[in-house]
């Protein structure tokens, strides 16, 4: 591997020659602008904060940061290449580990895709029990980011508190799709397992339950003097800096502009359900925050109408792709509201057994690219709450 | 300057009970630190070693014990082994002024609060050698945190204490106790409550406690000052974290909760058991709160603890004056 | 001025607040399931899907009713699958790499003779990657044995299986169930695969390391065939 020009630079020579400022690629890049006096930080790799691999290289002026630049691809596992040697059957599980945190919405946007290519029709009910565990797993997707959150900033226990509602959360979703974490119950014309009476059961009782703890989350966290001073007034993102890097979801919600792909580019019973875009006119890393605890109040009152409204019937069409399916020739792209911001994938077929190509659009990458700009100026510690209040899961970023 | 045969032994023995005690009060407070943040968090804590997991301490000091004493290369090595060492060994002098019991001082001199105030600060030097000798920016970013705030911190409570020094006209801590009485009305806390909220803060800010624990912020820095430091180096640092945390809860129960003096009989039991209540305050706050950024933490002590103490320290003289 | 000390004697109330929040957590008992004095009830882990394991046959339990098709072997997307076929249509070899299982289930879903189902092993343990490379069908006849013996005793509590709930409460989890004697019943017992059932060219299998021998048996390119 070469880098044109550039020298390789032996990234032990610090151990070496003590003194010298060598480093790997990316740091002697950074280097080459940085100005005396100023010390430069590596949040590295392995770091508590950086919500998996991510490393982060920050110039320091005392304790502002005066420059970052996040580098990625230490989780690269290369899903899309994978897409290109496996069937679009076998893909689906991969789907599920893309960001496992919302896996059912990776599901939706790859199978989505698929069915739009190949023209299939999904059965009533199998939109309405997508629907149902694709909000559920919002709702765990955004508690484990409030309780990483608050970890972040130094408070360990909400974390836990948060993990008792997952946990409720995972046990109604491993009813439908049988695991916990990397969910992979979509399949080309429906979903794979049906909802028993327990599974509404469970939904019915953890709506009330949610919300008195939602509640408590807010006596113990929201309302607290020390996180509203580490929050308020922090990192303000607005809607320019967010289009100009093409930032989507609730970052791009608080900063003011209404978009959602569920009303936008309506899918699946959306345009059936009546609920509230959460817009936050505060567009600091507070203004983030209640935006994404009023989305999970979103979601469940998405859950309560299809509990209510979901059809019998079958849960997958008649004569539903097998596992040797080939898709058509052609191309599609679907795109569906994650957690994080818009999903999509994009699928070009040669009618082949496996697909051409086979493009994630992982809204975590966008939001990353705007980190630089808004942390420029902040102190340290508010670089790491900015970080932290854009939700990223590095998985989906590297892929 | 005479010093008897019987004042040199008393205090060897003391230097040597106060070493198990510190080394006691570690076990103690390693156990009740993981139990009460299991609790707290929903979930059981140590339970295995031993029964209902009271081992799990003494197994981890074995274990730090054993560990390998692994440094960086380019450490600044006099430095580096020192800075545990001077963690430690301060704070044992801190213990003796402080009378335990009736008759329970290891050294019983005039100016007992004057001493525990001067050789506080040598905990700072500590800290700061740790950071700059590791040869780590990480380290030295949280040995800069903890240099400003340790000295910051130190006024507030040397205004409150002051406050309650001039209440009983003496500096000396067994007066201080004689002053109060066994009940709890009767205690400076009652006479002082703004004293003693002012202590309570600049007590866990002193002690590098959460929601003021910046120099070992873990979701920032890594471990802050101690980052390469592992096996006894590690240990000692933790060690005189909890005895320094003990230290100032003793000088709050003399100063604020009438030390050795109880409702039933008077005796170092009391003592104990008001410090131990103050440690699990401070582990309760650590558990709920988050942290405090460093500028803020700054900002709380420079402008409102010093003003706050030192308005009280001026309503004391004055009420004192007008009253007496 | 007197604003900022307003609020900040809001603040101090809300941190109040949290404590006693944390305080009241403090003295309720805890959440957690203590594993393994305490085990998950077996209504939850009904719908879990664990390692695959052969059904029981129609009229021999022990007997598989796989046909050696070999769709399952196409459609694992991690091809952990190993299926050989014997003189009739039953499998002689039967061999479930888990290490490489993703839990997809389209094996179990293709298999045109409902020969698969998903096990409920939560407790699995495996301390060398060869211990995870199974033998369904030796693991087929155990359980078939182990459900003959369960029946022909009829004396009650004799089923290692953990108690079940009589019925399911409002508060449906957490579902703690005491757990009997046997607190790993869920596990198979034998996670090992036995050397006897393997063909001469596979015998290096026991290898902790993958050899060559199974990196051999897996389509190149991870294209399928």
């Amino acid at each position: 591997m070469t880098f044109g020009s550039l020298n390789f630079v032996n990234p032990f020579g610090v151990w070496e020659n003590p003194g010298s400022t060598a480093g790997d690629f990316y740091a002697v890049n950074f280097e080459k602008k940085a100005v005396s006096g100023r010390v430069i930080l590596n949040l590295g790799p392995q770091h508590p904060s950086t919500h998996g691999v991510l490393r982060v290289l920050v110039e320091l002026d005392g304790e502002y940061v005066a420059r970052a630049e996040p580098v990625l691809g230490y989780l690269h596992r290369m899903h899309e290449k994978m897409g290109e040697v496996k069937t679009p059957w076998q893909f689906i599980p991969n789907m599920g580990r893309v960001d496992y945190l919302h896996p059912l919405a990776w599901n939706w946007a790859f199978v989505g895709a698929a069915e739009k290519l190949a023209g299939l029709t999904v059965p009533e009910r199998a939109e309405y029990l997508r629907v149902i565990g694709c909000e559920l797993n919002r709702i765990g997707s955004h508690l484990l980011w409030w309780g990483a959150f608050v970890m972040d900033l130094g408070g360990f226990t909400p974390i836990l508190y948060a993990f008792e509602e997952r946990e409720k959360i995972n046990d109604i979703l491993q009813i439908i799709t049988g695991s916990r974490l990397t969910m992979a119950n979509f399949r080309f014309g429906g979903v794979c397992a049906d909802a028993d009476e327990r599974f509404f059961r469970l939904c019915a009782e953890f709506i009330p339950y949610l919300r008195e703890r939602l509640k408590m989350y807010k006596g113990l966290v929201t309302d607290n003097v020390i996180l509203r001073r580490r929050l308020e007034g922090i990192g303000p993102i607005d809607v320019d800096l967010c289009q100009r890097y093409g930032a989507t979801g609730p970052i791009l919600r608080a900063a003011g502009l209404a978009r959602d792909t569920r009303k936008d580019y309506p899918y699946g019973v959306y345009p059936k359900l009546d609920f509230p875009i959460p817009t936050g006119p505060i567009n600091d890393s507070f203004g983030r925050y209640l935006v994404r605890l009023a989305e999970i109040e979103t979601s469940l009152s998405i859950i309560e109408q299809a509990i209510k409204d979901i059809p019998q019937g079958p849960i997958i069409m008649d004569k539903a792709p097998k596992a040797t399916w080939k898709l058509p020739a052609g191309e599609s792209y679907f795109t569906v509201e994650g957690a994080r911001g818009q999903i999509a994938a994009h699928i070009t077929s040669d009618g082949g057994k496996n697909p051409y190509r086979v493009k994630l659009r992982a809204p975590g990458f966008s939001n990353l690219s705007l980190f630089a700009e808004a942390a420029k100026g902040t102190l340290l510690a508010d670089a790491i709450a900015i970080l932290g209040s854009l939700d990223l899961v590095i998985p989906e970023i590297d892929r | 300057m005479f010093l008897s045969l019987a004042i040199v032994a008393q205090i060897i023995v003391a230097v040597l009970l106060i070493i198990a005690l510190m080394v006691g009060n570690a076990v103690v407070m390693v156990y009740m630190e993981r139990k009460v943040a299991g609790f707290i968090q929903r979930r059981p804590g140590p339970y295995e070693v031993g029964p209902y997991g009271t081992l799990q301490a003494i197994c981890d000091s074995m274990k730090l014990l054993a560990k390998q004493l692994y440094r960086p290369g380019n450490v600044d090595l006099i430095l580096y082994y020192l800075a545990p060492i001077l963690a430690f060994f301060p704070v044992l002098l801190l213990y003796l002024p402080i009378p335990f019991g009736p008759y329970l001082t290891a050294l019983p001199v005039g100016d007992g609060v004057i001493l525990i105030l001067a050789f506080a600060g040598l905990g700072v030097l500590s800290n700061l050698l740790a950071g700059w000798s590791s040869n780590n920016k990480y380290s030295l970013l949280g040995a800069a945190r903890a240099v400003s705030q340790t000295v910051a911190y130190e006024i507030p409570m040397i205004l409150a204490l002051l406050a309650v020094v001039f209440l009983s006209g003496s500096t000396d801590l067994k007066v201080v106790t004689d002053q109060q009485g066994p009940w709890p009305w009767q205690w400076n806390i009652v006479l002082q409550p703004l004293a003693f909220f002012i202590y309570l803060v600049s007590l866990v800010g002193e002690t590098n406690r959460a929601p003021f624990d910046l120099p070992e912020a873990e979701s920032e820095l890594a471990a802050g000052f101690h980052t390469e430091y592992s096996g006894m180096g590690f240990a000692l640092f933790f060690l005189s974290e909890y005895a320094n945390m003990l230290l100032v809860s003793f000088v709050a129960a003399v100063f604020f909760l009438g030390g050795y003096k109880g409702p039933i009989a008077d005796g170092f039991w009391w003592i104990f058991i008001k410090a131990y209540a103050l440690m699990f305050f401070m582990v309760w706050i650590r558990w709920t709160f988050p942290r405090v950024r460093f500028d803020q933490l700054l900002n709380i002590n420079w402008k409102w603890l010093l003003p706050l103490g030192l308005f009280n320290l001026w309503l004391t003289a004055a009420v004192i004056k007008v009253a007496f | 001025m007197l604003k900022e000390i307003w609020d900040n004697l809001k603040g101090l109330y809300s941190l109040g607040v949290g404590m006693a929040i944390t305080g009241r957590y403090l003295l309720s008992p805890v959440e957690t399931i203590h594993y393994p004095r305490q085990v998950v009830a077996d209504e939850i882990m009904e719908s879990f899907r664990g390692p695959i394991q052969l059904t029981f046959g129609p009229k021999d339990p022990a007997q598989s009713r796989c046909i050696s098709c070999q769709m399952c072997v196409k459609a694992c997307p991690g091809h952990c699958l190993t299926v050989t076929k014997g003189e009739t249509k039953s499998p002689v070899v039967w061999l479930y790499d888990f290490s490489y299982c993703c839990l997809c289930g389209a094996c179990v879903e293709t298999c045109p003779a409902s020969a698969l189902e998903f096990s409920h092993k939560v407790y699995l343990v495996a301390k060398s990657r060869a211990e995870l490379s199974m033998d369904l069908l030796a693991d087929l006849k155990s359980r078939a044995l182990k459900k003959a013996e369960s029946v022909k005793s009829e004396l009650p509590g004799s089923a290692p299986t953990t108690q079940n709930l009589a019925a399911p409460g409002p508060k449906d989890s957490p579902v703690k169930a005491e757990a009997t004697k046997t607190p790993l019943a869920n596990s198979d017992p034998e996670p090992k695969a036995p050397t006897e059932a393997r063909p001469p060219k596979k015998a290096a299998k026991a290898d902790p390391l993958p050899s060559d021998a199974t990196i051999e048996s897996r389509p190149k390119n991870g294209s399928d065939q």
